[in-house]
């Protein structure tokens, strides 16, 4: 009689065991998935291809952390007091505080340009408002040896990487090798930046069918559509290109010119994604403008002109700007806050550890 | 059927084992060794780096400027060398964010004589007469994003960060002939030629690529063999880059730091390397 349930209780045992190790096996592969993508790059499917070199540079979630360190720390600067996170703030769609309308460095020195969100880096080809930059590794130098930013030579700031008590650990781990120089340095602030993908915005959602864009909204869409659209094109809302906005006809920054050296470029700067616009004020590269209603009446009547003014600027009767009522900016306001990204805002993967 | 297995298996065999052969044939190929030797002069004359605060200035360029030298360096890239009977070899490039990943690229800095001669391996035996190489570095590479070894700005790598790229070729010194104004990029009479530029951009001809791919006829053929390390040295000419095509007017011309800026010297250049002699 013993015989018998000893058996079944080994059958029984059996299956437990068969089940607790299908069971635990899922788990870790539901846990790993969700690890996995957490960190993996995807572009979303109505994006354009991603220009970054991902083959050389592949996210991992000892990369990205590393680089989200070194991105809040002031170790970049010559002081120890400007991070990264200085003048790009997550909650502002990684734009600068409006009180500071060009970018404060070091000494409390100032820069002459608006420090730009970060976002959907990815499919940049070039970077700064002049595009001198055409790869995003190459982005962070700027700020760091700029003497009016960090201040600081890049490689002293590797040497610092180099003695710091925890970062030669973390490179280690990212990297898999006991060499740190400036490329890994830029590589795991890249691998930061790129997971900056900005697609939830509601605009996102109806795009999607998942939501409804008010009727004041609708129009802002159709109104921005037929007068905005031609530079602020696609769904990262800028063709790339260089153009002269009217801001000014004395040009104390040259812009594009400086890269291109061309005459034409000068006063030519990067049309700027709309994306999260509503969160990034002030705008332009000179931060003249406070807010969305300043920069809607500078097209419409606030334009200066110059030699190299955006033709598109220019009606067939050669008066300057686009036709727009006080109606109509409105609606196209209530179109453009519809591209805030509060999901992006909020998204605690970029938050100071 | 068993016949059909067996054949199929003997093909198989004989498929492993020729491919295995041929393999083995490429691979005893032989190879021998052949080395650049940069040695970089002013006209006739040694060139010898000053300090910055000497105030002698043993050179002269055509127009009687006297100038001194405190920089002279540039990379060289992509390295190919061709024989008369299609002997050809290119030097690997690859690159990557650490030190060993980066091959193919060559930083010669007159101040450090371990840079001025390079040993190429693997180079298949034969008659050489000919070298090719690229003076600065090309878009392909710059497009790689930050890369290590002697392209990394923190192991005295030259790069252009506001213009991201590569400084191909750079002089710097000081000439009383070039302005006594000091100022941040210029102090007390100095000269500064800083030459880079990769870009082209269709419809904007402005856009300038200052990279230059150089080819160097032989004065006599290298015959490289295994165990055998000839020696092609190649003088780079200053006086030339100042003065080939386009003189150089220290007065005028002593702060270059864009790639539009720098387009008279990068064509000067094109004619400024050649190989003096072949060591065997």
């Amino acid at each position: 009689m013993l015989a018998k349930p000893t058996k079944n209780r080994h059958l029984i045992t059996l299956i437990g065991c068969l089940y607790l190790i299908i069971h635990l096996t899922a788990c870790q592969d539901d846990h790993l998935d969700k690890a996995t993508s957490r960190y993996e790059f995807v572009a979303p499917s109505n994006f354009p291809a991603p220009t970054y070199t991902f083959y050389n540079n592949s996210i991992t979630e000892e990369g990205f952390k590393l680089g989200r360190k070194i991105f809040f720390d002031p170790i970049l600067s010559i002081d120890g007091s400007i991070s990264c996170s200085s003048c790009h703030n997550q909650s502002l769609a990684f734009a600068d505080n409006p009180l500071h309308p060009v970018s404060v460095g070091i000494d409390g020195l100032v820069g002459t340009r608006n420090a730009p969100g970060l976002a959907n880096l990815a499919f940049n080809s070039e970077f700064f408002w002049d595009g001198g930059v055409t790869h995003l590794d190459f982005v962070p130098i700027n700020a760091i040896e700029s003497a009016v930013e960090m201040g600081e030579e890049i490689a002293a700031v590797v040497a610092k990487i180099k003695n710091d008590a925890e970062y030669p650990a973390l490179f280690e781990a990212a990297f898999n090798t006991t060499e740190i120089n400036m490329p890994l340095l830029m590589d795991a602030l890249a691998q930061f930046m790129l997971l900056m993908v900005s697609d939830k915005s509601k605009y996102d959602a109806y795009l999607k069918g998942e939501e409804t864009l008010t009727a004041q909204e609708l129009k802002g869409l159709h109104l921005f559509n037929e007068k905005c659209e031609s530079c602020h094109s696609g769904i990262l809302f800028t063709n790339q290109g260089y153009f002269n906005n009217g801001i000014d006809s004395v040009f104390s920054d040259s812009g594009r010119a400086n890269i291109s050296a061309n005459p034409l470029d000068i006063g030519k700067f990067k049309v700027p994604t709309l994306r999260n616009i509503s969160v990034t004020a002030p705008y332009m590269h000179n931060a003249k403008f406070r807010t969305l209603e300043e920069v809607l009446n500078h097209y419409e009547h606030g334009l200066i002109s110059s030699h190299s003014l955006a033709p598109s600027l220019v009606q067939a009767n050669g008066d300057l700007g686009i036709p727009l009522s006080i109606e109509e900016k409105e609606a196209i306001i209530a179109f453009l806050e519809t591209l805030t990204d509060y999901e992006f805002l909020n998204n605690a993967l970029f938050f100071k550890e | 059927m068993k016949n059909v297995q067996y054949f199929l298996f003997s093909i198989t065999f004989l498929l492993v084992t020729f491919s295995a052969c041929t393999k083995d044939e490429v691979e005893t190929a032989e190879h021998g060794q052949f080395s650049l030797n940069f040695d970089n002069m002013v006209g006739a004359n040694e060139l010898a780096l000053t300090e910055e605060t000497n105030n002698t200035f043993p050179y002269e360029n055509e127009q009687g400027q006297t100038f001194n030298i405190q920089t002279l360096g540039y990379y060289i890239s992509r390295i190919e060398l061709t024989g008369p009977n299609g002997e050809y070899y290119e030097d690997e490039v690859t690159t990557g964010p650490m030190s060993e990943e980066v091959k193919g690229f060559y930083h010669i800095l007159e101040s450090d004589i371990s840079t001025h001669l390079l040993t190429l391996d693997n180079v298949p035996t034969g008659t050489y007469n000919q070298v090719t190489f690229t003076l600065g570095v090309e878009a392909d590479y710059v497009q790689q994003g930050a890369t290590g070894g002697v392209l990394d700005p923190a192991n005295g790598g030259w790069l252009w960060n506001w213009d991201a790229g590569y400084i191909g070729w750079a002089y710097e010194g000081r000439s009383p002939a070039s302005p006594a104004v000091a100022g941040t990029f210029n102090p007390d009479n100095s000269v500064k030629a800083h030459i880079g530029g990769w870009k082209e951009i269709t419809g904007n001809p402005a856009m300038t690529n200052n990279v230059k791919r150089i080819t160097l006829d032989f004065p006599s053929s290298a015959d490289v063999t295994e165990g055998g390390n000839p020696n092609a040295h190649i003088v780079m000419d200053l006086l030339e880059a100042l003065d080939g095509h386009h003189q150089v007017d220290f007065s005028t011309t002593y702060a270059i730091h864009t790639p539009s800026a720098g387009v008279d010297i990068a064509h000067n250049l094109e004619t400024a390397f050649r190989v003096d002699h072949i060591h065997l």
